[in-house]
């Protein structure tokens, strides 16, 4: 049967209605699935407690001593089962649960399986994002000034740790590593900063 | 619902929509995971390098050297420009040093011995208990009747071993297969020293070496190399000239302006005939006391019964040789090295590993005291001592008499427990001796090997603990020889072991267990690097030397980032003046060489064995680019090979490749015939180094490597008066044995040929150096 002239109106808009309720519907199941829903809130539990507060805080690990290509490519990279046994070896930890971790470490190594960590900070597949590139601007003396992600204004050139803190917070003071409160590190986010210390914001500068 | 063909092209159509959406939006397995893999990855980043200063342990010099460490690897080691021993340059053993620490055949964690005796069945176990607590209730209970058998320690280790030994009332022995004894007895004697000296060679325009293959393997041979290539193309003075007086020919004889292929044995007696000729024709430098030094008259009889006349036959001179009449041959010699002043006199290898080996090298260096090149520039130059007062500066090494006392003492039950790191006793001592079968027939022995790889005597062990090896730990050395004044060379630790492996601190493990026997006031430091640092702080308080520092710390900081501390003006003796009637004493000492095994006859021959370029006498057997270095002079690679002279390979029907058995009166080996018309007809020559029974496929004997311990057939002859092996004092049967393989050498020609056959060759010897004299 074919449909009336008066009916043809009618299943155009509820067709359109159709298609904007089923982009909509597609966008949020895509930021349910994300884990964090919307690149906010709390972060999944870790295979290991790992607690940056002991190594960073308390004994002045750098970052890049681990994360150790930071300072040197793309991807920050977590670190080798053998990094954490150049210590682990011989330090068994201090606290019972301490020492529960550490051997769940030495358990890897010598079963030969590595650790699948829960990602914390993700970025979509279609974004490049390189770390030495912006560890190398905030760190450049020859900049006097430069201004954080959320605006704030930066006058003393600061360190690689230093430098972290930007974007990621003050991990070094986490038991468990969150993203940075109230910071989604959504494209927004990148455009506010580029905009800030007049970087390029062309969508290839950062797009694939 | 009524099921059409509508209906259900419809349902379909949701349904393959419906997966293909929710395929869409669900996450795939891991890709939310960020993962940290089990290794290290080795070539993920670029990065930057560390380089630190340290100790080369590779062989006994001990150089100084820089190591490139990059994410937590040493990647690989330089001379450090700074060291004076060395000054930046290093022998290919130095770089090998990597592979000792990243080796697939190291002992991973303690184990204990789980078959019989030389087995070499182990099974693992931990530190603690197992490990510490056995050690501990062995040195209780066996301690006074034990030996701690090392390789040569010097500086702190050195005073931490014998101070060890001291405390559970044991003995400590130092262990060199190929050992200095004779020449340090040598210049105990003659120049009244107890440290092995600096030879100038740098500043000297004639050197006089008797079996001293110095730039090879003979005592410091980067040292020595680095004089030698000033003294041959040195800035603003003229080529010097060498001379090898040696039985075999060696790297140094290669070198030389003129090699005399002498007959073993009689490097003193040509020596004495040299001082005959000098003090006749008046020769001696100015100021020489000659009345002195030969002892009167009577001194001057002696010395005319080793007139050139006399010993050019004795020698086995021949006008071939010498390119005209020997005698006149060695009176010309004579008076070149008296005339070339400043000439040094060198001695050592197969010259004093004879019977009459300490009277040779007396011989030998007492001839410096005639040309004046004692204790100045361009001759010998004497070293200090070490800069502590309980610290020694050179190592305590027993004899082949300390050893068949030790043997004896093992097999009779006196001995109940022997300790072993960096020493292989078993594999370095002749097996006439019988070291092995005492050790694995003993009824209550436990033995403890430090060792960080199995070797012929750690497979006899009951017990293994294995050590860091060198780029893991601390250490120092008080360099011997030095260049003339005070150096330490420190060694730190610039990696940790591989996550695998489970090594203990040799030094940090006989601390802890001095402190847990209650001797506490002997060995009080917690740990080496303690015992180090205090070290550092008393030469911090001397005030004096190259590290100037404003407190303790800085100073520590210093040695490390330098590698050491030295103090040029902290120099050696200069006025050693020489005992009266020296040369009198030395030729009353005379006597012939004695050779033991197979008697005189047309199939045997004087073995003349010899260290292995890089292997040297075993210790570096296990590390596979030191097997694979060609040697210098044959380029064999791996093999045991068996130097023998073209004509005497052709009466004996063998050629190059062609497996012959060498055989004594005690045992016999295999080699492969490498044919060289460098060799004298009644000599052969044969690496030491290779061999082992036991650990590394790289340095074993394994089916098709024809590779032989000449250890094994060796008699045990001493050296008089010292006690030492003379390992050159063995004679053997070489035979056919019809089967043959490939040797492992470089193709082409690379065999050494005698000058003078063509017309080219012509002009060669025609511009030869001694012509232009």
């Amino acid at each position: 049967m074919m449909p009336s002239g008066k009916m043809l109106p009618v299943m155009l808009a509820g067709g359109i209605v159709t298609v904007i309720l089923g982009f909509v519907l597609v966008v949020l199941l895509i930021s349910w699935f994300s884990n964090p829903p919307f690149g906010l809130g709390n972060a999944p539990a870790q295979p290991v407690a790992f607690p940056h507060t002991v190594h960073v805080a308390q004994n002045n690990i750098q970052c890049e001593f681990c994360h150790r290509n930071v300072t040197k490519g793309e991807a920050a990279t977590v670190p080798a089962l053998e990094t954490c046994l150049f210590c682990h070896k011989d330090i068994d930890g201090s606290t019972e649960t301490a020492k529960v971790e550490i051997e769940k470490v030495r358990t890897a190594f010598d079963t030969n399986e590595p650790i699948n960590w829960e990602r914390v900070h993700r970025l979509p597949d279609h974004v490049r994002f390189i770390h030495e590139a912006h560890l190398r601007y905030f760190t450049d003396e020859d900049i006097l000034v430069k201004y954080g992600i959320n605006g704030e204004e930066i006058t003393q050139t600061p360190d690689v740790a230093q430098t972290c803190t930007i974007c990621h917070g003050d991990v070094a003071n986490k038991t468990e590593v969150q993203p940075k409160t109230g910071q989604s590190l959504k494209m927004g986010t990148c455009l506010d900063c580029h905009r800030a210390n007049s970087v390029p914001t062309d969508c290839t500068v950062c797009h694939k | 619902m009524k099921l059409t063909r509508r209906n259900f092209l419809a349902w379909a159509g949701i349904g393959a929509v419906g997966a293909v959406a929710c395929e869409g939006f669900g996450i795939r397995q891991g890709e939310l995971n960020i993962q940290s893999p089990v290794s290290l990855p080795e070539d993920l980043v670029r990065g930057t390098d560390n380089w630190y200063a340290s100790l080369c342990r590779t062989c006994p010099s001990c150089e100084g050297i820089v190591i490139r460490v990059m994410e937590g690897r040493a990647k690989k080691i330089q001379g450090n420009p700074y060291f004076p021993t060395n000054q930046g340059k290093t022998h290919a053993r130095c770089e090998a040093g990597l592979q000792a620490l990243y080796h697939p055949d190291r002992v991973p964690s303690p184990m204990r011995r789980s078959g019989p005796r030389g087995s070499g069945q182990f099974v693992p176990v931990k530190w603690q208990p197992n490990g510490m607590d056995a050690l501990k209730e062995a040195l209780r209970t066996r301690g006074s009747s034990s030996v701690l058998i090392t390789e040569p320690l010097r500086g702190h280790m050195g005073l931490l071993a014998s101070r060890f030994a001291s405390a559970i009332k044991g003995e400590h022995l130092g262990f060199e297969a190929i050992d200095n004894n004779t020449l340090r007895a040598a210049f105990k004697n003659v120049y009244q020293q107890d440290s092995l000296p600096d030879f100038d060679f740098e500043n000297s325009k004639f050197i006089l070496s008797f079996g001293a293959d110095f730039l090879s393997t003979w005592v410091s041979p980067t040292r020595f190399n680095r004089g030698y290539g000033e003294f041959r193309q040195g800035k603003d003075r003229d080529r010097g000239m060498l001379y090898q007086i040696d039985s075999r020919f060696s790297v140094t004889a290669a070198s030389a302006d003129k090699w005399l292929p002498v007959r073993p044995g009689w490097e003193g007696h040509m020596a004495l005939s040299l001082a005959q000729v000098i003090v006749s024709e008046g020769l001696q430098a100015s100021g020489v006391d000659v009345d002195a030094l030969v002892g009167g008259d009577a001194g001057i009889a002696t010395l005319n019964t080793f007139r050139p006349e006399v010993v050019a036959p004795l020698a086995g001179l021949t006008p071939e040789m010498t390119g005209g009449n020997p005698v006149e041959f060695l009176k010309d010699l004579a008076r070149k090295f008296a005339g070339s002043s400043p000439s040094v006199a060198i001695g050592g290898g197969s010259a004093g590993a004879q019977t009459n080996g300490l009277f040779a090298l007396e011989a030998i260096y007492a001839l410096n005291y005639l040309v004046g090149s004692v204790g100045v520039k361009g001759g010998v130059k004497f070293n200090p001592g070490s800069p502590w007062d309980d610290v020694p500066a050179s190592g305590n090494v027993g004899s082949l008499a300390d050893w068949t006392r030790i043997t004896e003492q093992i097999r009779s039950g006196q001995t109940k427990m022997l300790m072993l790191h960096g020493a292989d006793p078993v594999h370095g001592l002749p097996e006439s001796l019988q070291l092995r079968d005492a050790i694995a027939q003993a009824d209550d022995l436990f033995v403890v090997s430090f060792s960080p790889f199995i070797d012929d005597t750690s497979a006899l062990a009951d017990l293994i603990l294995p050590d860091r090896v060198y780029l893991e730990d601390w250490g120092d050395d008080i360099s011997e020889p030095g260049p003339g004044y005070q150096v330490v060379g420190l060694q730190q630790p610039v990696v940790n072991p591989l996550p695998d492996l489970d090594p203990l601190s040799f030094p940090d493990v006989l601390l802890t267990m001095a402190q847990e026997l209650g001797s506490e006031s002997q060995l009080p430091w917690a740990n080496y690097k303690s015992m180090l640092r205090e070290g550092s702080d008393a030469l911090f308080a001397m005030n004096r030397g190259s590290i100037d520092a404003a407190d303790t710390e800085a100073f520590w900081n210093h040695l490390l980032r330098r590698g050491g501390w030295w103090d040029e003006t902290a120099t050696g003796a200069t006025d050693v003046q020489a005992p009266t009637g020296l040369l009198r004493t030395i030729a009353n000492k005379a006597s012939d060489p004695e050779f033991n095994g197979i008697g005189v006859g047309a199939d045997s021959f004087f073995l003349v064995p010899f260290a292995h370029n890089t292997l040297l006498d075993g210790y570096n057997g296990h590390l596979p680019w030191l097997q694979s270095a060609p040697d210098p002079l044959s380029t064999v690679t791996w093999q045991t090979w068996v130097e023998l002279n073209d004509n005497t390979a052709s009466r004996l029907g063998v050629k190059e490749g062609d497996i012959v058995r060498i055989e004594s009166s005690k045992d016999s080996i295999r080699g492969v015939v490498y044919t060289t018309p460098a060799a004298p007809p009644d000599v052969i020559g044969v690496p030491f180094g290779q061999g082992r029974r036991h650990g590394s496929d790289y340095a074993t004997d394994r089916p098709g490597s024809e590779s032989s311990n000449v250890m094994d057939i060796l008699e045990t002859t001493q050296v008089k008066d010292t006690g030492s092996l003379a390992w050159a004092g063995t004679r053997v049967r070489v035979s056919k044995t019809g089967e043959s393989v490939s040797i492992s050498k470089l193709e082409g020609d690379t065999r050494a040929v005698e000058i003078g056959h063509t017309p080219a060759e012509e002009i060669i010897k025609t511009i030869a150096p001694e012509d232009h004299s």
